[in-house]
């Protein structure tokens, strides 16, 4: 099948306007060949002849396709045990302030958003259980979310590759995957188990909102896709979705506080991170 | 294994409901319901007016910042009107959350540039001339050539020189060569100038040092 005619600079502009709407992520002239292969492949799958009859398919959302189509735009490649030092920040300083006013049972709450394919959540969970002394002293939830529904699937599904899991050593490896073949891993059933995931657009508080507050959200590499407005929003729903005193681990490339003003920077040996002040700290 | 899953999703606490008294509380309630109402107040086609009313008065930062946040939601003369005197404040915080929040509405605020660079307050006009620069770089360098050509405080001219170095083409170097001469018993200022001219691929003949 031919390549379907490039976009014009006004289609284009519809289009991201579209996307913008959707979901907060803004892509400018210089992102032009990103969504052009983009749209090129959804048109494929859906047999539009022209951009006029795939926009009509994509604004009424036929068959799902503004999933399909958002699933297409996000970013998804990541690996177990990324940007690791956050993981030891968190257990060696954000749970154990976290946890200093918890009575054994309580609840511990940490939210992966955006969770892509599930390996930071799994992450999380294999980390705490290797390196967390007190990781039995309480009911830890991690739930996992995403813009995009196909990633949720495979997240769901634990299985991954060799990639994914290049960061690990072989007897983590042994103790959490069982393997199907020479290039895919499972992760074990009750590791899988242990991770709930949902569906979230963070620039939507109906959809943040329903999460409840948790101790940790780890936000990594998402903002930087946002505009200003989206970010602030973004922001915002985070800061609902922190229990008074939680924090939020954002990517070693991005900061709050050129967000927001809402959090506290919090200093440690191992990450800088930023929190949501207690109830009447500030303000 | 200690890690559990839970199955129904939480009830948020911050769940205020998206229900007709969001004005009322904006203005009335405590500081936990005024930043939830301003929240709501922006997914409403029409909140932006309650949002800019409540803008002046508001003194929390949270909320301050959900306000900010909803009018940002609401682009529009309105939007602006109600934030551009928060840019004359005395608190360093509550102008930069301004600027922040003009700035990320740069149509709304290109109507409004002409104005606000006439402002009396040269502090105002200041901080200003760094907003120019969402405009188109054509426009944005004619707005800062005319005013360097009318400006009389030295510290404006150099931040209108500081924006013109990134934003401005060769159309501005009249303009900054008409700046270096008014201001010519001011070595930094003429300093500011070459940069700039340097900047914009202008250079001037004049020595630096």
């Amino acid at each position: 099948m031919a390549e379907p005619e490039p976009v014009t600079q006004e289609e284009f502009g519809r289009l991201c306007e579209f996307v913008y709407r959707r979901t907060g992520m803004v892509f400018t002239e210089a992102k032009r060949y990103y969504v052009q292969r983009r749209v090129n492949d959804r048109m494929a799958a859906t047999g539009a002849t022209s951009f006029a009859s795939y926009f009509a398919r994509l604004r009424s959302d036929v068959k799902g396709e503004v999933e399909q189509f958002i699933n297409a735009f996000t970013v998804n490649e990541t690996y177990f045990y990324r940007e690791d030092h956050q993981l030891r920040c968190l257990t060696n300083d954000i749970l154990p302030a976290r946890t200093r006013d918890k009575r054994k049972g309580d609840p511990l709450r940490i939210w992966s958003i955006p969770c892509s394919t599930g390996e930071e959540p799994y992450s999380i969970a294999m980390w705490l259980l290797d390196n967390w002394p007190q990781v039995d002293a309480f009911d830890i939830e991690i739930i996992g979310s995403d813009i995009d529904t196909k990633v949720l699937e495979a997240a769901e599904a634990g299985i991954f590759g060799r990639r994914a899991l290049m960061r690990l050593t072989p007897d983590t490896i042994d103790r959490y995957f069982h393997k199907l073949d020479d290039e895919r891993w499972m992760i074990l059933d009750d590791l899988r188990q242990s991770v709930r995931f949902t569906p979230v657009n963070l620039v939507e508080p109906g959809e943040t909102r329903p999460h409840g507050q948790f101790d940790v959200i780890f936000c990594r590499n998402v903002l930087i896709y946002f505009d200003d407005a989206s970010r602030r929003i973004a922001a915002e729903n985070l800061f609902d979705n922190l229990a008074p005193g939680g924090f939020i681990c954002l990517g070693h490339t991005e900061s709050m506080s050129r967000i927001s003003p809402l959090f506290d920077v919090r200093r440690y040996a191992d990450a800088i991170v930023y929190q949501r002040p207690m109830e009447g700290a500030r303000g | 294994m200690p890690l559990i899953r839970k199955g129904a999703n939480d009830k948020s606490a911050a769940d205020v409901g998206a229900q007709g008294d969001n004005a009322s509380l904006l203005l009335g309630g405590d500081r936990d319901q005024r930043w939830a109402a301003a929240r709501t107040l922006a997914d409403y086609p029409d909140g932006g007016k309650a949002l800019a009313a409540a803008l002046p008065n508001e003194q929390d930062p949270r909320v301050r910042e959900a306000i900010l946040t909803g009018l940002i939601r609401h682009p529009g003369d309105a939007s602006v009107t109600a934030i551009l005197p928060l840019i004359g404040s005395d608190d360093a915080s509550v102008r930069t959350g301004a600027l922040d929040a003009l700035r990320a509405m740069p149509e709304a605020l290109a109507a409004r540039l002409g104005e606000v660079l006439a402002d009396p307050d040269p502090d105002v006009r200041l901080l200003v001339c760094d907003l120019v620069r969402v405009l188109p770089s054509t426009e944005a360098s004619r707005t800062l050539s005319d005013l360097l050509d009318r400006e009389t405080e030295l510290n404006v001219c150099a931040a209108a020189l500081d924006a013109l170095a990134e934003v401005g083409g060769l159309e501005a170097r009249p303009a900054l060569e008409r700046c270096a001469e008014r201001f010519a018993a001011e070595p930094f200022l003429r300093f500011a100038v070459r940069a700039a001219l340097d900047r914009i691929g202008a250079p001037s003949p004049e020595p630096r040092g």
